[in-house]
C-alpha cells in the first residue's frame, strides 16, 4: 500500500478519535489541560495504529526525497546547509544564507528552490503537500537538536531585522501584532491555549501533527494560522515574511539555549 | 468611505516610509512579496497602529494625551443615545468569534471555563453599579479600548466595525445588568 493511502486510512480513523475527545472536552466542567490532552491523544494513536501520523509524513517525505526530478537528480544533490545530501542537524541551522540562490532560506523554501534549480521542476508542478512531507522528513534529522540560528551574514542580519519589525507590526481589524501576545502576554492563555515567547522556545515544535486540525503543520503553516486568527490574510508560502519571522523567532530561541522537541512533534 | 480614508492614510504612510530610507523600502518590498491580500492589510495601518509599532507599544508620555484624544474622537454612539441595551444579545456578540470574541481574553459567565487570561476577569463586573460614569466608561472602553490604554492588547472592536454602536450597548448590558450570567451567582 502506498504511504499516501496508509495515511488517509489512518487519518480517517483518527478524526473519529479526536471527535470523541472533543465531546469529552465540552461535557466536562473543568477544562482539559491541553498538554495532557495531547499526550493522551498521542498515546491513543500509538496504541490503536502503532504509528504516529507525523511518521507517515516522514515516510512519504523520504520517498519524495529520493524521487528523480525532470533533471534526473534526487534531492541528495541539494545542499541544505551542511553540504550536499547531509541532513543530520541541517534543520537546526535554518534559516540561513545560501550563496547559490543569493537568498536567506528556511527549510521549506530551500526544498522549494532545490526542486526547481536542482531537480528541474517548474514552480507550478510543485505541490505544497509534497514540500510539507519533504520538510518533515529532513526536519526529523534534527529531532531534539539544539537550535543554532545565529545571524552572521549581512543578509541574515537584514532578515533578522525585518523579522523583528514584522513581529511588532500592528495591523488589521484586530489591531494585533505577534509581540502583543507572544511577548507582552506570554505565559497567559488565549482561551485554553498558553502562549509562549521566543525566549521561552516558541517555534521549537514544528513540523508537527495537530490532532485538533488533523493536519501536519510546518512553521510556515503555523505562522499562517496565527495571521489568519488575527484577521490578516496569510502571506504567500516561501515569501520573505515567513523566512524573516522564522529567523527572528529561532534566533531568539537560540539565545535562550532552546532545543527542538521530538520532530515531527505531536500537538493540539 | 472609511476604508478609502484608511487606504489613503496607508498610502501617505507609505510615502513617509519610503522617505525614511532603505530599511523601510526593504520592509515594504518583503510585505509586497507576501502577496496582494497580505500587503493590502499590512500596508494600510492607521496612524495609531503605526505609532504603536514604531514605539513597540510603549508610547512616550508626551504623545499620550493627543493619542487618547484622537481615539476618543473615533467613538460613535447609538442614535437612541441609550448606552445600555439588551444583555441577551450582548451575550451573543460577546461569545461570537467573528464579533466580540471576548472569551479569547476574558472570563465572563462563570459557566464558561474555556476562557483566556490575557485580560482581567469580567465575572461580577456589574458590582460597579450602573452610574452614568460607569456605563459611559464601559461603553467607550469596549468601543475603543485605545481611548483609555494606548496600544492595549484589546482591539478597537467598535472602530473597526466588528460590532455596531447598538451591539456595543448590548455588550455593556451583558457586563452591567444584574440578570446577566456575568453577575448572577
Ligand atoms: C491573539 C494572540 C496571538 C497573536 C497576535 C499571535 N499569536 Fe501565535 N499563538 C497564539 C496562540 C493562542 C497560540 C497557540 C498556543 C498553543 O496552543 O500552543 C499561538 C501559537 C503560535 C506558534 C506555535 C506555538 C509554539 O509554541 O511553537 C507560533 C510559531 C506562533 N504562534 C507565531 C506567531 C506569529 C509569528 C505571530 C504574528 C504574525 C503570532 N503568532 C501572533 C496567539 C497569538
Ligand atoms: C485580545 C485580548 C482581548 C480581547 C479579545 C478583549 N479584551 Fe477586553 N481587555 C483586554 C486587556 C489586556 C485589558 C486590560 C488593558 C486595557 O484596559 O486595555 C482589557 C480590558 C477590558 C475592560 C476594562 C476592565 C476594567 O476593569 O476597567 C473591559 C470592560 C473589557 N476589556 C471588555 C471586553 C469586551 C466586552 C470584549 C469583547 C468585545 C473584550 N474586552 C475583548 C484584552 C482583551
Amino acid at each position: 500500500m502506498s504511504v499516501r493511502k496508509k495515511r488517509l486510512i489512518l487519518l480517517a480513523g483518527v478524526a473519529f478519535g479526536a471527535l470523541a475527545g472533543l465531546a469529552a472536552y465540552t461535557q466536562q466542567s473543568k477544562p482539559l489541560d491541553p498538554f495532557e490532552e495531547a499526550m493522551r491523544q498521542r498515546q491513543m494513536y500509538l496504541e490503536t495504529f502503532g504509528v504516529l501520523p507525523g511518521d507517515l509524513f516522514v515516510e512519504e517525505g523520504k520517498e519524495l526525497f529520493y524521487r528523480k526530478g525532470p533533471s534526473g537528480k534526487t534531492l541528495e544533490e541539494c545542499d541544505f546547509g551542511k553540504g550536499k545530501g547531509v541532513l543530520e542537524g541541517a534543520y537546526a541551522l535554518l534559516p540561513k544564507y545560501f550563496p547559490d540562490t543569493g537568498r536567506v532560506e528556511d527549510l521549506e523554501t530551500r526544498v522549494y528552490t532545490c526542486m526547481q534549480r536542482v531537480q528541474g521542476f517548474k514552480p507550478e508542478e510543485i505541490k505544497r503537500d509534497e514540500v510539507r512531507a519533504i520538510t518533515t522528513y529532513i526536519a526529523s534529522f534534527s529531532s531534539k537538536a539544539k537550535i543554532q540560528v545565529v545571524p552572521k551574514h549581512p543578509q541574515e542580519l537584514a532578515m533578522y531585522n525585518l523579522g523583528r519589525e514584522l513581529w511588532y507590526t500592528r495591523a488589521g481589524a484586530r489591531d494585533m501584532s505577534c509581540a502583543v501576545c507572544h511577548d507582552q502576554h506570554a505565559g497567559q492563555r488565549v482561551r485554553l491555549s498558553p502562549v509562549r515567547s521566543p525566549r521561552q522556545g516558541l517555534g521549537n515544535e514544528w513540523p508537527a501533527y495537530r490532532f485538533e486540525e488533523d493536519k501536519l503543520y510546518t512553521m510556515e503553516d503555523r505562522i499562517d494560522f496565527c495571521y489568519e486568527s488575527i484577521a490578516i490574510p496569510k502571506p504567500e508560502f516561501y515569501s520573505d515574511v515567513h523566512i524573516a519571522l522564522t529567523l527572528y523567532m529561532l534566533a531568539e530561541a537560540t539565545k535562550a539555549g532552546h532545543s527542538f522537541e521530538e520532530l515531527p512533534f505531536f500537538t493540539r | 468611505m472609511r476604508r478609502k480614508a484608511v487606504l489613503a492614510f496607508g498610502v501617505l504612510l507609505l510615502g513617509l516610509g519610503l522617505s525614511q530610507g532603505p530599511f523601510r523600502a526593504r520592509l515594504e518590498a518583503a510585505i509586497q512579496g507576501g502577496g496582494p491580500r497580505f500587503a493590502q492589510v499590512m500596508l494600510s495601518q492607521d496612524k495609531a497602529q503605526a505609532l504603536c509599532t514604531q514605539y513597540r507599544d510603549r508610547l512616550p508620555a508626551d504623545l499620550v494625551p493627543k493619542f487618547l484624544e484622537e481615539q476618543k474622537a473615533l467613538i460613535k454612539y447609538p442614535a437612541s443615545g441609550k448606552l445600555m441595551g439588551d444583555w441577551r444579545n450582548g451575550e451573543k456578540v460577546f461569545t461570537d468569534p467573528k464579533r466580540g470574541n471576548c472569551y479569547a481574553c476574558h472570563a465572563g459567565d462563570p459557566k464558561e471555563v474555556a476562557h483566556g487570561t490575557m485580560g482581567p476577569s469580567l465575572t461580577g463586573y456589574g458590582q460597579r453599579g450602573q452610574s452614568e460614569a460607569v456605563v459611559r466608561y464601559t461603553y467607550e472602553k469596549i468601543y475603543n479600548a485605545w481611548a483609555f490604554v494606548p496600544c492595549s492588547l484589546m482591539y478597537r472592536g467598535g472602530v473597526h466595525g466588528l460590532f455596531t454602536p447598538e451591539e456595543t450597548a448590548d455588550l455593556v448590558a451583558f457586563l452591567l445588568d444584574p440578570n446577566s450570567p456575568i453577575n448572577r451567582r
